[in-house]
C-alpha cells in the first residue's frame, strides 16, 4: 500500500540517520595513561548512595578531597539499580564519568569492555590492602578498582533477648540452630535473613556455602548441598521464616529492628541505624561455622572506585581524587560515617581498636573472598543459578540436591 | 446497531463523495505530526532491538559496538531454555487473570457510578489514586499486606476464621497475589474510560428503551454493550499490551519469585539481559513479545474494522 | 437504588477499594518498620511528622518539576495525537490500519530499549537534563495511547455533523476545531488524565534523561529515602502522600470537565 511503503522507507532512512546521530558521539581523545598531561580543572563522578545518610556522608568525602587537590567534583548518585544500566549507556555513548563507584561485581564486567584504565597509572599503590580486596578489582592481572571501604556480613544479634532465653551468642552451625529454634515462637523466629532470588540472597548465602569449603565452580559439590540443606533446615524447622524468600537486607534490618527476630544476619552498613535505636542493645559476632575453631569466610562487599578512559587530562584529575580518596585519614573518614571496614590493615586495626562494634566485621575482612576472583565475568551468571536454587530448596519446590543439579547446568561452566 | 434517534437538522442530504485527492491530502497532513514522530522516536529502537537479538550482544558490545552475528541462535537458546515454558505459562495466567477481572470490575464501577447521585463525581476521581502513587510505594504496601506473619491480609481473613495464606513465600500463591496487586492497580484505568464511553450514549436512548419495557440487563445488552463497543475494544486491546509489559509490580512485590513462580517473559528477558548479560537472548524475549502482541494487534484491528463499517453505515 | 443507598454503596466501595492507599498514609505517620510489628496499629496513635518535615523540606522542587514535565507532556501529546485520530477515525486514509496496528505494536517495546536508544541519541543532541526532553521521551508513552484511545471515542462521532459543516463551506481545520474538538471533550480529558498520569508515574525515562545536577522529578526525588543499605519508609511514603495531592486535585477537577451525552445539542432529534 502506498502509505505501508512510504512508511517503511521513512523508517528506514530514520533509522540509518539515528544511527549515525547516535555514532557521531565525539571520540575521546586516546586517553591511554596520559601521565605528561596536566590535570583537568573539574571532573565528573557517579555513585549510588543516592539516601540521605549515604549520600551526606559521601559528599563530604568529596569535598575533603575537592578541596585537597584543588579539582572540582560534579556528582550525580543514582538509585542502585540503575547503576548498571546507567553505565552500559555511557559505555555506548562514551560519555563515562571520569570517576566511577560501583559494587565489586560490576567491576568485572566493566572491566572486560576494556573501558577502564588500571589505578596504578596514577601512582596508586596497592601496598597495605587486604589481598581479598585488591583481587576483588583485579581483572587479568591489572587492579582496575580499588575500595576506600568495604563491607561483610555477620550476626547480629538482640542482646535482651538472648538474656531472657538464656542463649549465649553461637559460634558454629549446630549452636546457631539451637539457639534459633530456642528463640522462635509466637510469631516471631530466631534468626532472620535474605534469600531474594538475585545477588542479594547468593551474597547472603555465601557465608555459609565458602565456610563449609564448597566452590562456586562446582554448585552441585556435597559441601555445597550440606550448606544448603543446613539453611533449609533453619527454614523447615521454623527457627527462621518462610518470608526470607521475599526480603531484602533491608527488610531483614527491619525485622531484626522490631523485635520479630533475635538474631539477623546483615552487614555493618546497618550499626548506624541499629545505633540510633535507644531501646535496642545489640551485639555482633562472625557468622558461625560448621565447625569449632574453623574460620568464616565472608563475600566482600563494598564500592570500588575506577577510572574510564575519558579524556588524558580529565583521568589525571580523577586519579589524584581517588589517591585523596583512598588515603589514610580519608579512608578512616568514611569508614566511620558508614560503617565500612578500612581495605587497608593498618587503617581497620586503628579503626577497630576506636570502634569496638565493627571488630567481628574486621576479623572476617581478613579471610573474606571476592566474589569474582575465581569466575571473573562469569560470576554473574553463576550467581543467579545459586539464587534459583536457593529458592527453590527454601520453598520446598526442589530437595536440596536437585536444586544444586539445576544450577551446575544452568551456571554453565 | 446505530445511532436510529440522530438525524440532520439540515435536510438537504449530501450525496455520497468519493474521496478527492485533497482530502486525501488533508487526511495525510492531520497524520503527519504523529507519523514523524513515531517514525523517528520509536523507529531506531524498534530496529536495534530486532538486530540485537540476532547477535551475540554482551556488556563488552556496549563499549566496543562489536557484536558478532548469530542468526537465531539467541531466539533457540531462549526457546530450549526451560525457564521458557514457566514464564510464558505464568505470562498468560497474569494477562488473562489481571485482564478479566480489571475489566468487568472497571465496568461494573463505570455502570455504577454513570448515574447522578451525591459524590458520584468524588468518589469516582477518588478511585483514579491508586495510578498516582509510584510503583516503588504501591509494591511496598501491598508487600506489607501480604506478609505472611504480620500482614493485613491475613489478619483479617485470621479473624474470619480462615487459615492465614502464604501469599508471596508459596509457589502456588504468589501469582495469585501479583495479579490481584495488579488488578488492583488497573482498575482505574478501565473504570475512567469506560466510564468516559458510558457518558457518551445518549440517555434519549435509554428512555425509549425503558418506554418499551425492557429491564436494566436488557437495557444493558441492547444499548450499552454495542454503542460501548469501539471503547471496550480498545480498553482491552491496550490493556492486554500494558499487562504483558508489566515489570515494575512484579519487580517490587516478589522479584520474579519465589523460585521463579512469578517469573513472566517480560521479568525473565529483563533478567536474561542485566543478571545474566546476554542482551541478545533478553531482546529475543522482548520480540517474541511483540509477536504475540502483534497476532492480538490483528484480531483487534478486525473487529474494530467491524465497528467502523457498522457505525458508518 | 435510591440516592442515598448508591452514595453508602460508593462510599464502601471506595473505602475497600483504597484501604492500601489508607495503609500508605498510616504508614507515612509511622517511624519507618512500625508496620512489620506482629500487631501492627491501623491508626497512627502517637505517630509523627519527620517523614513529612523530611518530605516537605526537600520535594518541593521536585514536585513542581514533575507537574511541568506531565503537563508539557499533555499538551505535546494531545496536539499531536488529536488530529491524527480524526484522520484515523472519520477520514478516509489508506493504510489506516498500518498506522493503528503501528501504533498499538510500538508501546510493546520494552521501556529500557527505548530509554537507551534516548540516552544516546539525547546526549548527542544536548537534551540531557531539560524539560523539554523529558516531555518528549515521556509522550513516547502517551502519544500512541492518545491516538488510539481518541481514535476509539471519535469513530462514534456522526457523519453528519461534520458533512454538515463541509456543506456549510467550512474547511477541514475549520471543521476540525469547531466540529471535533468540542465534541471530544469527554475523551481529551480523558486522554490528558491518563496521559498526566504516565508522565507523572514516569521513572525510566526521569532517572536516565537526567543526572541530577540540575532539576529532579518526584519519581527519582523519592529515592532519596531509598538507599543501598538502608529504607526510610517514613520518608518515602509521606513524599508519596504529598506528591499525590497536587495530581488528586488536578485529576478532580479535570473529571468535572467529563459531561453526559457527548452529541447533546449538536444533533436534533
Amino acid at each position: 500500500m502506498f502509505v505501508l511503503r512510504r512508511g517503511l522507507l521513512a523508517a528506514a532512512g530514520v533509522a540509518t540517520a539515528a544511527t549515525l546521530v547516535s555514532g557521531c558521539s565525539p571520540s575521546p581523545a586516546p586517553g591511554g595513561t596520559g601521565s605528561s598531561a596536566a590535570p583537568a580543572a573539574s571532573i565528573t563522578e557517579l555513585d549510588y548512595y543516592a539516601d540521605e545518610q549515604g549520600s551526606a556522608a559521601w559528599q563530604k568525602i568529596l569535598d575533603t578531597c575537592s578541596t585537597q587537590t584543588g579539582i572540582k567534583i560534579q556528582r550525580q548518585s543514582i538509585p542502585t539499580a540503575q547503576m548498571l544500566p546507567k553505565i552500559l549507556q555511557g559505555a555506548s555513548s562514551r560519555s563515562l564519568p571520569n570517576l566511577l563507584f560501583t559494587d565489586n561485581p560490576t567491576l568485572q564486567q566493566v572491566a572486560s569492555t576494556g573501558a577502564l584504565t588500571p589505578v596504578t597509572d596514577y601512582g596508586i599503590s596497592t601496598d597495605g590492602y587486604y589481598p581479598s580486596i585488591i583481587k576483588a578489582g583485579t581483572y587479568q592481572d591489572k587492579v582496575y578498582g580499588l575500595a576506600p571501604g568495604v563491607n561483610g556480613l555477620a550476626l547480629v544479634y538482640n542482646k535482651d533477648l538472648l538474656q531472657a532465653a538464656g542463649v549465649q551468642p553461637p559460634k558454629t552451625w549446630d549452636e546457631l540452630k539451637a539457639a534459633a529454634v530456642k528463640l522462635s515462637g509466637n510469631g516471631k523466629y530466631g534468626l532472620a535473613f535474605s534469600a531474594i532470588p538475585s545477588e542479594e540472597g547468593t551474597w547472603q548465602f555465601l557465608p555459609f556455602f565458602w565456610s563449609n569449603g564448597a566452590d562456586l565452580s562446582s554448585l552441585d559439590s556435597p559441601k555445597a548441598a550440606q550448606a544448603l540443606q543446613y539453611v533449609t533446615d533453619l527454614v523447615s524447622g521454623g527457627a527462621a521464616s518462610k518470608s526470607v524468600v521475599t526480603w531484602s537486607q533491608n527488610d531483614v534490618a527491619d525485622q531484626f529492628v522490631t523485635g520479630n527476630a533475635a538474631m539477623m544476619i546483615n552487614g555493618s552498613w546497618n550499626l548506624a541505624r541499629l545505633d540510633k535505636e535507644t531501646a535496642l542493645h545489640y551485639g555482633v559476632v562472625p557468622i558461625p561455622v560448621p565447625q569449632a575453631g574453623g574460620q568464616p569466610s565472608v563475600a566482600l562487599g563494598g564500592e570500588v572506585g575506577a577510572i574510564p578512559i575519558t579524556d588524558a587530562a580529565a583521568q589525571q584529575a580523577a586519579g589524584k581524587v581517588l589517591s585523596c580518596i583512598l588515603s589514610d585519614p580519608t579512608m578512616l573518614e568514611w569508614s566511620k560515617a558508614h560503617a565500612y571496614v578500612p581495605s587497608k590493615t593498618a587503617v581497620a586495626a586503628k579503626f577497630g581498636a576506636e570502634t569496638p562494634a565493627m571488630q567481628a566485621f574486621i576479623d572476617e575482612v581478613g579471610t573474606a573472598k571476592s566474589r569474582t576472583a575465581e569466575l571473573g565475568e562469569k560470576y554473574p551468571k553463576v550467581s543467579q543459578a545459586l539464587a534459583d536454587a536457593i529458592q527453590a530448596a527454601l520453598t520446598g519446590k526442589q530437595p536440596v540436591d536437585q536444586a544444586l543439579k539445576a544450577a551446575q547446568q544452568a551456571s554453565g561452566s | 446497531m446505530t445511532l436510529t434517534a440522530a438525524r440532520p437538522s439540515v435536510t438537504r442530504r449530501p450525496a455520497a463523495r468519493k474521496p478527492r485527492a485533497s482530502d486525501r491530502f488533508v487526511a495525510v497532513a492531520f497524520l503527519l505530526p504523529a507519523i514523524v514522530y513515531v517514525v523517528v522516536f520509536f523507529g531506531y529502537p524498534l530496529v536495534a532491538n530486532l538486530v540485537m537479538s540476532t547477535q551475540n550482544y554482551t556488556v563488552r558490545s556496549f563499549y566496543t559496538g562489536e557484536a558478532p552475528f548469530v542468526g537465531f541462535d539467541n531466539y533457540s537458546a531462549v526457546l530450549n531454555n526451560p525457564l521458557f515454558s514457566t514464564a510464558a505459562l505464568n505470562t498468560a495466567l497474569f494477562t488473562v487473570g489481571s485482564i478479566v477481572f480489571q475489566f468487568a470490575i472497571g465496568l461494573a464501577l463505570a455502570t455504577f457510578f454513570n448515574g447522578r447521585f451525591l459524590g458520584s463525581t468524588l468518589l469516582r476521581s477518588l478511585l483514579l489514586l491508586p495510578w498516582l502513587l509510584p510503583l516503588v510505594v504501591s509494591g511496598a504496601v501491598w508487600r506489607w499486606m501480604f506478609d505472611t506473619d504480620h500482614g493485613v491480609l491475613n489478619a483479617a481473613l485470621r479473624a474470619v476464621g480462615v487459615d492465614p495464606v502464604p501469599w508471596l513465600t508459596s509457589t502456588s500463591w504468589a501469582l495469585p497475589a501479583v495479579i490481584l496487586t495488579n488488578i488492583w492497580i488497573g482498575i482505574p484505568f478501565n473504570l475512567v474510560i469506560l466510564h468516559g464511553g458510558l457518558r457518551a450514549i445518549p440517555a434519549s436512548l435509554y428512555e425509549a428503551a425503558e418506554l418499551d419495557g425492557a429491564s436494566a440487563w436488557q437495557r444493558f445488552r441492547h444499548v450499552t454493550w454495542p454503542l460501548l463497543r469501539p471503547v471496550t475494544g480498545i480498553v482491552l486491546m491496550l490493556g492486554l499490551v500494558y499487562t504483558i509489559k508489566v515489570f515494575d509490580v512484579i519487580m517490587v512485590v516478589t522479584g520474579g519469585g519465589p523460585a521463579n513462580a512469578t517469573q513472566t517473559l517480560t521479568t525473565w528477558s529483563y533478567r536474561l539481559s542485566f543478571h545474566d548479560f546476554a542482551f541478545g537472548q533478553g531482546a529475543a524475549v522482548g520480540n517474541i513479545l511483540i509477536v504475540v502482541a502483534t497476532v492480538f494487534g490483528f484480531v483487534y484491528l478486525r473487529s474494530a474494522k467491524a465497528t467502523l463499517a457498522e457505525t458508518a453505515s | 437504588m435510591t440516592g442515598r443507598l448508591k452514595t453508602a454503596a460508593g462510599v464502601l466501595i471506595v473505602v475497600v477499594l483504597l484501604f492500601p492507599l489508607y495503609w500508605m498514609i498510616n504508614a507515612s505517620f509511622q517511624p519507618s518498620g512500625a508496620l512489620l510489628k506482629p500487631d501492627p496499629d491501623w491508626f497512627p496513635v502517637g505517630g509523627t511528622l519527620d517523614g513529612y518535615r523530611k518530605a516537605l523540606s526537600t520535594q518541593g522542587p521536585n514536585l513542581l518539576s514533575s507537574v511541568f514535565i506531565a503537563l508539557g507532556t499533555v499538551v505535546f501529546s494531545l496536539a499531536v495525537a488529536m488530529p491524527a485520530s480524526y484522520a484515523l477515525a472519520q477520514l478516509k486514509v489508506r493504510g489506516g490500519p498500518v498506522i493503528v496496528f503501528v501504533m498499538l505494536i510500538v508501546q510493546m517495546i520494552p521501556g529500557i530499549v527505548m530509554a537507551n536508544s534516548l540516552y544516546t541519541v539525547f546526549s548527542n543532541l544536548g537534551l540531557l537534563d531539560s524539560y523539554l526532553g523529558l516531555v518528549l521521551a515521556d509522550s513516547t508513552a502517551t502519544i500512541p495511547f492518545a491516538a488510539l484511545l481518541l481514535r476509539a471515542f471519535m469513530i462514534s462521532i456522526p457523519r453528519e455533523l461534520t458533512e454538515a459543516s463541509r456543506v456549510d463551506g467550512a474547511g477541514y481545520w475549520r471543521t476540525f476545531f469547531s466540529i471535533i474538538v468540542p465534541v471530544s471533550r469527554n475523551a481529551m480529558v480523558t486522554a490528558g488524565l491518563f496521559s498526566f498520569l504516565f508522565a507523572w508515574a514516569d521513572f525510566l525515562f526521569a532517572v536516565t534523561l537526567t543526572t541530577g545536577q540540575t532539576f529532579q522529578p518526584i519519581t527519582v526525588g523519592i529515592y532519596r529515602f531509598v538507599g543501598n543499605q538502608s529504607a526510610d519508609w517514613n520518608g518515602i511514603m509521606a513524599t508519596a502522600v504529598l506528591a499525590s495531592i497536587p495530581a488528586a486535585i488536578l485529576l478532580v477537577v479535570a473529571q468535572r470537565y467529563v459531561v453526559a451525552g457527548m452529541t447533546s445539542g449538536a444533533v436534533k432529534d
